[in-house]
C-alpha cells in the first residue's frame, strides 16, 4: 500500500474530525462524525482488515449516529447551538501542531521511522524504547494520557 | 520514506488529544460525546495500524490487535449509548445541556 493511500485517508480523517468538533451547528458536526467513522472503516477495510472495518462502519456510522440524530432530535437543534470561542479554537490549533510534531518525534524510534526523525538527537533513546522496552513506553503514555485526564477535569470544574 | 504505521499513529495521537482538548472546551454534553467519539476513532486507529509493523518491530500481532479494536468498538458505542441516553434523561430533568448550568440548577 503506497503512502500517498496513508497521507490522504489522514487527512481526511483529521480534517472531518475538526470540522465535527468545532462547527457551529450540530447538524454539520453529525454529518462529518458519519464521515470521520466511515473513512475510519475503510481505512480498516483497505488493510486487510475487512470484518473490523464492517463492523465499525456499522456502529458507529449506521447505529451511533442514529442514536446520536434521535438524541438531537428529542433535544431540538435550535438549543444546541455550539458557539467555539475564537481563542479556543486557535489554543487547540496549537496543540494540535504540537501534539503532531512531539509524536512524530516520539514514534520516529519506530523501525521505518522517516531519516529526517531517525536524525534528532533523541531519536536514539526513542529507538531503543521501541526496539526493547516497548510495553514501559505504553506504560508510560498511559500514565501520560491519564495525568491530561485529571488536568481536563481540573479545568472542567473550575467554573463551578 | 516514511511508514504507514508511522502516519497512523501520529494521525491517532493526534485525533486522541484533539477529542480531549475538545472535551476540556466544551459546554455542551452532545459534543462531549462527540469528542469522546473522535477520541474512540483515534484509540482505535492506533491499535489497529501496531499491527503494521516489520518482523523485528514490537507492534502488536494483527490478531490481537484486532481483537483490541473490536472489544474497543463495542465498549465505545456501548458507552456513548449510555451518555446519550443520561444526556436526554438530564436534559428533560433541567432544560438545559451545559454542564456549569447544570451544577447550579442542582444547587
Amino acid at each position: 500500500m503506497s503512502n500517498e493511500v496513508a497521507l490522504l485517508s489522514s487527512a481526511v480523517l483529521l480534517v472531518t474530525a475538526v470540522v465535527a468538533l468545532y462547527s457551529k451547528r450540530i447538524s454539520v458536526s453529525l454529518i462529518m462524525l458519519f464521515y470521520s467513522s466511515l473513512t475510519l472503516g475503510i481505512i480498516f477495510t483497505l488493510y486487510g482488515s475487512v470484518v473490523v472495518g464492517l463492523l465499525h462502519i456499522i456502529t458507529f456510522a449506521g447505529a451511533v449516529s442514529v442514536l446520536m440524530l434521535t438524541a438531537v432530535l428529542m433535544i431540538g437543534e435550535s438549543k444546541l447551538e455550539m458557539n467555539a470561542s475564537a481563542s479556543a479554537v486557535a489554543l487547540l490549533g496549537a496543540l494540535l501542531v504540537a501534539v503532531v510534531v512531539a509524536s512524530y518525534v516520539l514514534l520516529s524510534g519506530l523501525p521505518g521511522g522517516s531519516t529526517l526523525a531517525n536524525n534528532l538527537p533523541a531519536a536514539g533513546l526513542f529507538q531503543f524504547l521501541w526496539q526493547f522496552r516497548p510495553w514501559d513506553l505504553l506504560i508510560l503514555l498511559m500514565v501520560f494520557a491519564s495525568s491530561m485526564v485529571v488536568v481536563v477535569n481540573l479545568f472542567s470544574r473550575e467554573e463551578s | 520514506m516514511v511508514s504507514d504505521q508511522l502516519i497512523y499513529f501520529v494521525t491517532a495521537t493526534a485525533m486522541v488529544f484533539l477529542g480531549l482538548g475538545a472535551m476540556s472546551f466544551s459546554r455542551n454534553l452532545i459534543k462531549t460525546i462527540m469528542s469522546f467519539q473522535v477520541m474512540v476513532f483515534g484509540v482505535n486507529l492506533g491499535l489497529f495500524s501496531s499491527s503494521f509493523g516489520s518482523t523485528s518491530a514490537p507492534a502488536l500481532g494483527p490478531l490481537l490487535s484486532y481483537s483490541l479494536v473490536f472489544f474497543s468498538i463495542i465498549v465505545g458505542a456501548s458507552v456513548e449509548a449510555v451518555g446519550l441516553a443520561i444526556i436526554v434523561a438530564v436534559y428533560r430533568k433541567y432544560g438545559t445541556l451545559n454542564p456549569s448550568e447544570i451544577r447550579r440548577l442542582r444547587h
